[in-house]
Protein backbone atom coordinates (compact mmCIF):
# COMPACT_ATOMS: atom_id res chain seq x y z
CA UNK A 1 0.00 0.00 0.00
CA UNK A 2 1.25 3.48 -0.80
CA UNK A 3 1.36 6.41 1.54
CA UNK A 4 -1.82 7.70 -0.08
CA UNK A 5 -3.54 4.48 0.90
CA UNK A 6 -4.26 3.52 -2.69
CA UNK A 7 -3.28 -0.13 -2.92
CA UNK A 8 -3.47 -0.09 -6.71
CA UNK A 9 -1.20 2.89 -7.14
CA UNK A 10 1.80 0.71 -7.85
CA UNK A 11 0.82 -2.91 -7.37
CA UNK A 12 -1.03 -5.16 -4.95
CA UNK A 13 1.48 -7.97 -4.79
CA UNK A 14 -0.77 -10.21 -6.82
CA UNK A 15 0.67 -9.36 -10.19
CA UNK A 16 -1.62 -6.40 -10.87
CA UNK A 17 1.12 -3.85 -11.20
CA UNK A 18 0.14 -0.31 -12.02
CA UNK A 19 2.73 1.82 -13.79
CA UNK A 20 4.56 4.58 -11.95
CA UNK A 21 4.71 7.57 -14.35
CA UNK A 22 8.34 8.49 -13.55
CA UNK A 23 9.53 4.93 -14.05
CA UNK A 24 7.51 4.58 -17.24
CA UNK A 25 9.17 7.70 -18.61
CA UNK A 26 12.63 6.36 -17.76
CA UNK A 27 11.70 3.01 -19.26
CA UNK A 28 10.66 4.67 -22.50
CA UNK A 29 13.30 7.38 -22.79
CA UNK A 30 16.27 6.25 -20.70
CA UNK A 31 19.31 5.00 -22.57
CA UNK A 32 20.35 1.57 -21.36
CA UNK A 33 23.95 0.54 -20.81
CA UNK A 34 24.12 -1.66 -23.90
CA UNK A 35 23.35 1.37 -26.09
CA UNK A 36 25.72 3.70 -24.28
CA UNK A 37 28.55 1.17 -24.24
CA UNK A 38 28.12 0.59 -27.96
CA UNK A 39 27.97 4.31 -28.79
CA UNK A 40 31.06 5.14 -26.74
CA UNK A 41 33.04 2.01 -27.58
CA UNK A 42 33.13 0.77 -24.00
CA UNK A 43 33.46 -2.95 -23.34
CA UNK A 44 32.40 -3.19 -19.68
CA UNK A 45 29.50 -5.65 -19.56
CA UNK A 46 27.79 -3.81 -16.70
CA UNK A 47 27.10 -0.12 -16.11
CA UNK A 48 29.30 1.52 -13.47
CA UNK A 49 26.33 1.94 -11.14
CA UNK A 50 25.64 -1.84 -11.02
CA UNK A 51 27.77 -2.57 -7.93
CA UNK A 52 26.23 0.42 -6.15
CA UNK A 53 22.79 -1.00 -6.94
CA UNK A 54 23.89 -4.37 -5.54
CA UNK A 55 25.21 -2.62 -2.46
CA UNK A 56 21.90 -0.82 -2.04
CA UNK A 57 19.92 -4.07 -2.27
CA UNK A 58 22.16 -5.66 0.35
CA UNK A 59 21.92 -2.62 2.62
CA UNK A 60 18.14 -2.49 2.31
CA UNK A 61 17.86 -6.15 3.23
CA UNK A 62 20.04 -5.59 6.25
CA UNK A 63 18.82 -2.20 7.33
CA UNK A 64 21.75 -0.48 8.89
CA UNK A 65 23.93 -3.26 10.29
CA UNK A 66 24.70 -1.12 13.29
CA UNK A 67 21.06 -0.21 13.88
CA UNK A 68 19.94 -3.82 13.44
CA UNK A 69 22.56 -4.93 15.94
CA UNK A 70 21.37 -2.28 18.38
CA UNK A 71 17.73 -3.32 17.86
CA UNK A 72 18.68 -6.94 18.42
CA UNK A 73 20.23 -6.10 21.78
CA UNK A 74 17.08 -4.26 22.82
CA UNK A 75 14.94 -7.15 21.60
CA UNK A 76 16.99 -9.66 23.57
CA UNK A 77 16.63 -7.41 26.60
CA UNK A 78 12.88 -7.40 26.07
CA UNK A 79 12.58 -3.64 25.58
CA UNK A 80 11.39 -3.72 21.94
CA UNK A 81 9.30 -6.16 19.92
CA UNK A 82 10.66 -8.34 17.14
CA UNK A 83 9.16 -6.16 14.42
CA UNK A 84 11.56 -3.32 15.12
CA UNK A 85 14.37 -5.49 13.73
CA UNK A 86 12.74 -6.01 10.36
CA UNK A 87 14.57 -4.80 7.28
CA UNK A 88 12.88 -1.94 5.40
CA UNK A 89 12.70 -4.09 2.28
CA UNK A 90 13.19 -7.81 3.02
CA UNK A 91 15.26 -9.65 0.45
CA UNK A 92 12.67 -12.25 -0.46
CA UNK A 93 9.91 -9.69 -0.95
CA UNK A 94 12.16 -7.61 -3.17
CA UNK A 95 13.15 -10.60 -5.28
CA UNK A 96 9.58 -11.83 -5.72
CA UNK A 97 8.43 -8.37 -6.73
CA UNK A 98 11.35 -8.13 -9.11
CA UNK A 99 10.25 -11.44 -10.62
CA UNK A 100 6.72 -10.15 -11.12
CA UNK A 101 7.74 -6.76 -12.47
CA UNK A 102 10.29 -8.38 -14.78
CA UNK A 103 7.50 -10.44 -16.31
CA UNK A 104 5.07 -7.53 -16.59
CA UNK A 105 5.85 -3.80 -16.59
CA UNK A 106 9.57 -4.10 -17.22
CA UNK A 107 9.76 -7.22 -19.34
CA UNK A 108 11.28 -5.37 -22.29
CA UNK A 109 13.91 -3.60 -20.20
CA UNK A 110 17.35 -5.26 -20.12
CA UNK A 111 19.19 -6.29 -16.95
CA UNK A 112 20.35 -4.59 -14.70
CA UNK A 113 18.20 -1.57 -15.66
CA UNK A 114 15.19 -3.84 -15.01
CA UNK A 115 16.51 -4.65 -11.54
CA UNK A 116 16.85 -0.95 -10.76
CA UNK A 117 13.34 -0.06 -11.95
CA UNK A 118 11.90 -2.97 -9.97
CA UNK A 119 13.72 -1.95 -6.80
CA UNK A 120 12.49 1.64 -7.06
CA UNK A 121 8.98 0.43 -7.81
CA UNK A 122 9.04 -1.68 -4.63
CA UNK A 123 10.26 1.29 -2.58
CA UNK A 124 7.55 3.58 -3.96
CA UNK A 125 4.93 0.90 -3.38
CA UNK A 126 5.82 0.82 0.31
CA UNK A 127 5.96 4.59 0.65
CA UNK A 128 9.64 4.34 1.56
CA UNK A 129 10.44 6.79 -1.25
CA UNK A 130 8.02 9.25 -2.87
CA UNK A 131 7.82 9.61 -6.61
CA UNK A 132 7.79 13.42 -6.43
CA UNK A 133 10.93 13.41 -4.27
CA UNK A 134 12.65 11.19 -6.81
CA UNK A 135 11.72 13.50 -9.67
CA UNK A 136 13.14 16.49 -7.83
CA UNK A 137 16.30 14.64 -6.78
CA UNK A 138 16.96 13.29 -10.26
CA UNK A 139 16.83 16.83 -11.59
CA UNK A 140 19.40 17.89 -9.01
CA UNK A 141 21.60 14.88 -9.77
CA UNK A 142 21.53 15.65 -13.49
CA UNK A 143 22.47 19.28 -12.82
CA UNK A 144 25.21 18.28 -10.41
CA UNK A 145 26.79 15.71 -12.70
CA UNK A 146 26.56 18.01 -15.71
CA UNK A 147 28.14 20.98 -13.95
CA UNK A 148 31.59 21.98 -15.13
CA UNK B 1 34.54 6.38 -21.24
CA UNK B 2 30.83 7.13 -21.46
CA UNK B 3 30.41 10.90 -21.28
CA UNK B 4 26.67 10.88 -20.92
CA UNK B 5 24.51 10.71 -17.81
CA UNK B 6 21.65 8.32 -18.40
CA UNK B 7 18.35 8.54 -16.57
CA UNK B 8 19.12 5.13 -15.08
CA UNK B 9 22.37 6.40 -13.61
CA UNK B 10 20.63 9.47 -12.20
CA UNK B 11 17.84 7.31 -10.81
CA UNK B 12 20.29 5.04 -9.00
CA UNK B 13 22.02 7.99 -7.38
CA UNK B 14 18.75 9.76 -6.52
CA UNK B 15 17.10 6.77 -4.87
CA UNK B 16 20.27 5.95 -2.95
CA UNK B 17 20.58 9.50 -1.61
CA UNK B 18 16.93 9.60 -0.56
CA UNK B 19 17.17 6.18 1.10
CA UNK B 20 20.17 7.34 3.15
CA UNK B 21 18.43 10.58 4.11
CA UNK B 22 15.39 8.62 5.25
CA UNK B 23 17.55 6.31 7.33
CA UNK B 24 16.77 3.12 5.38
CA UNK B 25 20.48 2.38 5.52
CA UNK B 26 23.62 4.33 6.25
CA UNK B 27 26.08 5.69 3.74
CA UNK B 28 28.78 3.68 5.48
CA UNK B 29 26.89 0.40 5.13
CA UNK B 30 26.21 1.13 1.48
CA UNK B 31 29.88 1.85 0.83
CA UNK B 32 30.94 -1.41 2.49
CA UNK B 33 28.39 -3.52 0.65
CA UNK B 34 29.37 -1.90 -2.63
CA UNK B 35 33.04 -2.62 -2.01
CA UNK B 36 32.09 -6.22 -1.29
CA UNK B 37 30.14 -6.35 -4.57
CA UNK B 38 33.13 -4.97 -6.46
CA UNK B 39 35.70 -7.48 -5.30
CA UNK B 40 33.84 -10.80 -5.44
CA UNK B 41 34.01 -13.13 -8.42
CA UNK B 42 34.31 -16.80 -9.40
CA UNK B 43 38.08 -17.16 -9.03
CA UNK B 44 38.15 -18.42 -5.40
CA UNK B 45 35.69 -21.22 -6.19
CA UNK B 46 37.61 -22.13 -9.36
CA UNK B 47 40.85 -22.25 -7.41
CA UNK B 48 39.23 -24.39 -4.75
CA UNK B 49 38.31 -27.00 -7.35
CA UNK B 50 41.72 -26.83 -9.00
CA UNK B 51 43.48 -27.33 -5.66
CA UNK B 52 41.20 -30.24 -4.87
CA UNK B 53 42.04 -31.90 -8.18
CA UNK B 54 45.72 -31.72 -7.26
CA UNK B 55 45.56 -32.49 -3.55
CA UNK B 56 43.47 -35.46 -2.31
CA UNK B 57 43.62 -34.29 1.33
CA UNK B 58 42.34 -30.84 0.39
CA UNK B 59 39.66 -32.43 -1.76
CA UNK B 60 38.48 -34.40 1.24
CA UNK B 61 38.34 -31.21 3.29
CA UNK B 62 36.28 -29.53 0.56
CA UNK B 63 33.77 -32.37 0.66
CA UNK B 64 33.53 -32.60 4.44
CA UNK B 65 34.11 -29.01 5.58
CA UNK B 66 33.86 -26.57 2.69
CA UNK B 67 33.78 -23.59 5.05
CA UNK B 68 37.24 -24.47 6.37
CA UNK B 69 38.45 -25.30 2.87
CA UNK B 70 37.30 -21.91 1.55
CA UNK B 71 39.81 -20.17 3.82
CA UNK B 72 42.61 -21.69 1.73
CA UNK B 73 41.36 -19.64 -1.23
CA UNK B 74 40.96 -16.44 0.76
CA UNK B 75 37.26 -16.58 1.62
CA UNK B 76 35.97 -16.33 5.18
CA UNK B 77 32.59 -17.88 4.48
CA UNK B 78 31.00 -17.06 7.82
CA UNK B 79 32.07 -13.44 7.72
CA UNK B 80 32.69 -12.66 4.05
CA UNK B 81 32.27 -8.90 4.18
CA UNK B 82 34.22 -8.52 7.40
CA UNK B 83 31.41 -6.48 8.96
CA UNK B 84 28.27 -8.60 8.75
CA UNK B 85 25.95 -9.52 5.93
CA UNK B 86 22.18 -9.90 5.60
CA UNK B 87 22.46 -13.08 3.64
CA UNK B 88 23.22 -15.43 6.50
CA UNK B 89 26.00 -17.42 4.91
CA UNK B 90 25.96 -20.31 7.35
CA UNK B 91 26.69 -23.32 5.18
CA UNK B 92 28.63 -24.10 2.03
CA UNK B 93 28.75 -27.49 0.40
CA UNK B 94 30.81 -28.83 -2.47
CA UNK B 95 29.00 -31.32 -4.70
CA UNK B 96 31.38 -33.85 -6.20
CA UNK B 97 30.62 -35.06 -9.68
CA UNK B 98 31.63 -38.55 -10.75
CA UNK B 99 31.64 -40.18 -14.19
CA UNK B 100 28.07 -41.31 -13.53
CA UNK B 101 26.62 -38.48 -11.38
CA UNK B 102 26.35 -34.83 -12.40
CA UNK B 103 25.18 -32.01 -10.12
CA UNK B 104 23.58 -28.71 -11.05
CA UNK B 105 22.56 -25.87 -8.73
CA UNK B 106 19.43 -23.72 -8.66
CA UNK B 107 17.48 -21.59 -6.22
CA UNK B 108 13.83 -22.29 -6.87
CA UNK B 109 12.69 -19.68 -4.32
CA UNK B 110 14.64 -16.61 -5.48
CA UNK B 111 18.30 -16.51 -6.52
CA UNK B 112 20.40 -17.71 -3.56
CA UNK B 113 23.97 -18.14 -4.73
CA UNK B 114 27.40 -18.59 -3.09
CA UNK B 115 28.37 -14.98 -3.74
CA UNK B 116 31.41 -14.72 -1.43
CA UNK B 117 33.18 -17.44 -3.38
CA UNK B 118 31.50 -17.25 -6.82
CA UNK B 119 30.52 -13.59 -7.31
CA UNK B 120 27.14 -12.39 -8.53
CA UNK B 121 24.64 -14.57 -10.29
CA UNK B 122 24.39 -14.50 -14.07
CA UNK B 123 21.14 -13.00 -15.27
CA UNK B 124 19.68 -16.34 -16.37
CA UNK B 125 20.20 -17.86 -12.90
CA UNK B 126 17.82 -15.24 -11.49
CA UNK B 127 15.00 -15.91 -13.93
CA UNK B 128 11.85 -17.87 -13.05
CA UNK B 129 12.28 -19.59 -16.40
CA UNK B 130 15.53 -21.32 -15.36
CA UNK B 131 14.40 -21.87 -11.78
CA UNK B 132 11.14 -23.54 -12.69
CA UNK B 133 12.26 -25.58 -15.64
CA UNK B 134 15.54 -26.95 -14.32
CA UNK B 135 13.83 -29.00 -11.63
CA UNK B 136 11.30 -30.38 -14.10
CA UNK B 137 13.52 -31.04 -17.09
CA UNK B 138 17.15 -30.92 -15.93
CA UNK B 139 18.51 -32.96 -18.81
CA UNK B 140 16.79 -30.82 -21.41
CA UNK B 141 17.72 -27.53 -19.76
CA UNK B 142 21.36 -28.60 -19.53
CA UNK B 143 21.23 -29.46 -23.22
CA UNK B 144 20.09 -25.89 -23.89
CA UNK B 145 23.36 -24.78 -22.31
CA UNK B 146 25.19 -27.10 -24.68
CA UNK B 147 25.70 -29.80 -22.07
CA UNK B 148 24.24 -33.03 -23.38
CA UNK B 149 24.86 -35.81 -20.89
CA UNK B 150 24.58 -39.51 -21.72
CA UNK B 151 21.43 -41.20 -20.42
CA UNK B 152 23.46 -43.31 -18.01
CA UNK B 153 24.66 -40.18 -16.18
CA UNK B 154 22.36 -39.38 -13.28
CA UNK B 155 21.56 -35.69 -12.84
CA UNK B 156 21.04 -34.32 -9.34
CA UNK B 157 19.55 -30.83 -8.94
CA UNK B 158 20.47 -29.12 -5.70
CA UNK B 159 18.16 -26.36 -4.45
CA UNK B 160 19.94 -23.51 -2.66
CA UNK B 161 18.40 -21.59 0.19
CA UNK B 162 19.22 -18.67 2.41
CA UNK B 163 21.33 -20.76 4.76
CA UNK B 164 22.98 -23.28 2.47
CA UNK B 165 24.79 -22.61 -0.80
CA UNK B 166 26.50 -25.01 -3.20
CA UNK B 167 29.25 -25.23 -5.78
CA UNK B 168 29.88 -28.15 -8.10
CA UNK B 169 33.22 -29.93 -8.26
CA UNK B 170 33.38 -31.38 -11.78
CA UNK B 171 35.46 -34.36 -12.78
CA UNK B 172 38.93 -33.26 -13.86
CA UNK B 173 38.90 -33.46 -17.64
CA UNK B 174 41.25 -35.51 -19.78
CA UNK B 175 43.99 -33.53 -21.43
CA UNK B 176 45.00 -31.67 -18.27
CA UNK B 177 47.65 -34.11 -17.10
CA UNK B 178 50.65 -32.27 -15.69
CA UNK B 179 48.81 -28.94 -15.45
CA UNK B 180 49.48 -26.71 -12.48
CA UNK B 181 46.90 -25.03 -10.23
CA UNK B 182 46.78 -21.79 -12.22
CA UNK B 183 46.20 -23.63 -15.48
CA UNK B 184 43.43 -25.74 -13.96
CA UNK B 185 41.80 -22.72 -12.33
CA UNK B 186 41.38 -21.06 -15.72
CA UNK B 187 39.14 -23.81 -17.11
CA UNK B 188 36.88 -24.07 -14.05
CA UNK B 189 34.42 -21.46 -15.23
CA UNK B 190 31.45 -19.99 -13.40
CA UNK B 191 29.17 -22.19 -15.49
CA UNK B 192 31.11 -25.32 -14.46
CA UNK B 193 30.75 -24.36 -10.81
CA UNK B 194 26.97 -23.99 -11.18
CA UNK B 195 26.86 -27.24 -13.13
CA UNK B 196 25.59 -26.07 -16.52
CA UNK B 197 28.94 -26.80 -18.19
CA UNK B 198 31.88 -29.16 -17.88
CA UNK B 199 35.50 -28.02 -17.82
CA UNK B 200 37.38 -28.46 -21.04
CA UNK B 201 40.95 -27.57 -22.00
CA UNK B 202 40.89 -24.35 -23.99
CA UNK B 203 37.49 -23.19 -22.75
CA UNK B 204 37.72 -20.35 -20.23
CA UNK B 205 34.52 -18.38 -20.86
CA UNK B 206 30.86 -18.80 -20.01
CA UNK B 207 27.92 -19.25 -22.32
CA UNK B 208 25.62 -16.36 -23.23
CA UNK B 209 22.06 -17.51 -22.72
CA UNK B 210 19.05 -15.86 -24.35
CA UNK B 211 16.43 -14.80 -21.81
CA UNK B 212 12.97 -16.31 -21.92
CA UNK B 213 10.02 -15.20 -19.89
CA UNK B 214 8.06 -17.61 -17.73
CA UNK B 215 4.28 -17.57 -17.87
CA UNK B 216 4.04 -17.24 -14.10
CA UNK B 217 6.59 -16.08 -11.55
CA UNK B 218 8.30 -18.87 -9.61
CA UNK B 219 6.44 -18.41 -6.35
CA UNK B 220 2.97 -18.80 -7.86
Amino acid sequence: MTESGNINASGDGGGNWVPVPLLEKIKEEGRVWAELASDYGVTNPDPPWKTSLDGMCEALAAGSCSSVAAAEKKWLAGSVDRGSMDAPLPLLERRWEEDELSETLYQDVPFPERQLLSLVHSLIKRGLVKEEDLIARMKLVHERLSAT
Amino acid sequence: MVEEISDFEALEIAVRELAIEKGLFTAEDHRRFTEFAEHIGPTPAARMVAKAWLDPAYKQQCLTDAIAASKAVGVDWLNPTGFGTPSDYTDLRVLEDTPTVHHVVVCTLCSCYPRPILGFQPEWYRTPNYRRRLVRWPRQVLAEFGLSLPAEVEIRVEDSNQKCRFIVMPVRPAGTEGWNEDQLTEIVTRDCLIGVALPKPGVTSNIEMPMHHAKNPAHH
